[in-house]
């Protein structure tokens, strides 16, 4: 499956749940999808996607936060899944696209790409509810389930890359943060 | 022989040198102060990597039911967590040592700077009088050097009088500002740290 394919799927399900995108492409497939107030896209700050997600559940914790994150991304930060672990809010919904590359510089093979294992680590630092997928199916099955059920919840999705060439958003980003952060405070 | 870190040490203070008139320490430790102006200007969150300056503020902040703390495996994490916090409504401050300022660093510019995020950053400075760690000092040193730079405003309390001036006016100004402010404690005010045998 595509990572596009499942952040539709996630969108499509979605009120005004936050939505916490990693810097690159699931930054741009999120703006593809649709914007909204509720999307906090980043362009940097690589690695800190589930922190900044773990923060929002803390500060929100009646609503469903939903953070888009890549293999290489959280690979720099895993000590967030630990962090989390300990927290351990019920609103944290963390999706992680693994296409088992740092595709925004260039395709370079990540070490998912040589077994390590993101969803095996999540479960040894704690988080509660791991799921995987690899088809749309799967991960709209456990997308039902997480939104269903209190988490933390880790969905682990094998993505592919297509290649096709993205659209680079139009956001400032303070605009971004305030607009977002109104869906809270009104 | 093995050292064993002991309480904070501080130092005797000496009588205003100007006026001649004794110093007059104020009635609550700093690190009730802190917490007070936390509360005035609700600050419900913090996020820190422990030191064992901030951790006088920190300890008495998890016993306190008002707040929430949370303890953070690396401090851009923690940075990553208080930048969350605001987004999604509230306010968080984050504590560290002097130490783990390098690891923020792009947490401070990509996230807090870039996208105009209000968080109170408290940094437990070691490296200054009575270092007895010298790894401790080219860590701390350049840290204002290094937050000027950022364009991040930063104060240093030198005395227990000074810490509500100080404390109160960077919370208002890092919500002003809509940028984060740093508050430095250095051993002239929060002592420091004895290795004994
Ligand atoms: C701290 C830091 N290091 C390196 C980069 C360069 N960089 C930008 S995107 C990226 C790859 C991100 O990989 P991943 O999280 O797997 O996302 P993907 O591009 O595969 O969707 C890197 C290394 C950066 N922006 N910030
Ligand atoms: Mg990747």
């Amino acid at each position: 499956m595509q990572r596009r394919e499942g952040i539709a799927a996630l969108v499509r399900r979605l009120d005004n749940e936050p939505v916490i995108a990693n810097l690159g492409p699931a930054t741009f497939d999120l703006y593809a999808a649709g914007d909204r107030d509720a999307n906090l896209y980043t362009w940097g700050a690589m690695g800190l996607a589930s922190s900044i997600a773990l923060g929002v559940a803390l500060a929100a914790p009646d609503r469903k936060v939903f953070v888009t994150d890549g293999d290489g991304s959280l690979l720099m930060n895993l000590g967030s899944l630990a962090t989390i672990a300990r927290q351990a809010p019920e609103n944290l919904v963390h999706i992680v696209w693994d296409n088992r590359m740092w595709y925004e510089t260039g395709g370079q093979p990540t070490h998912t790409s040589t077994g390590t294992d993101l969803g095996g680590i999540a479960l040894a630092a704690g988080i509660r509810n791991v799921a995987r997928a690899a088809t749309v199916e799967a991960f709209e099955e456990a997308l039902d389930q997480a939104i269903r059920e209190p988490g933390p919840w880790f969905i682990h999705v094998d993505v592919e890359e297509t290649g096709e060439p993205r659209q680079r958003p139009k956001v400032i980003v303070e605009e971004n943060l305030v607009k977002f952060r109104r869906t809270f405070t009104g | 022989m093995p050292r064993i870190w002991s309480a904070l040490h501080v130092p005797d203070l000496p009588a205003t040198p100007r006026t001649g008139l004794l110093y007059n320490p104020p009635a609550m430790h700093w690190s009730d102060v802190v917490i007070e102006s936390l509360r005035e200007h609700e600050v419900w969150h913090a996020t820190y990597v422990p030191d064992a300056i901030n951790w006088q503020v920190l300890s008495k902040l998890e016993a306190d039911p008002a707040f929430t703390v949370v303890p953070a495996s690396r401090e851009e994490e923690a940075v990553g967590i208080a930048a969350g916090i605001y987004a999604g409504g509230g306010r968080a401050a984050m504590f560290m040592q002097s130490s783990g300022f390098g690891n923020t660093i792009n947490g401070l510019a990509q996230l807090l700077t870039a996208y105009r995020i209000p968080v109170p950053l408290f940094i437990g400075m070691r490296g200054g009088l009575s270092e007895f760690n010298e790894v401790q000092v080219p860590s701390a040193r350049p840290i204002p050097a290094i937050l000027d730079t950022l364009h991040i405003q930063h104060y240093a309390p030198q005395r227990e009088d000074e810490v509500q001036k100080y404390v109160d006016g960077a919370i208002e100004l890092a919500y002003a500002s809509r940028m984060p402010v740093a508050v430095l404690w250095y051993a002239q005010l929060v002592g420091a740290k004895r290795a004994t045998s």
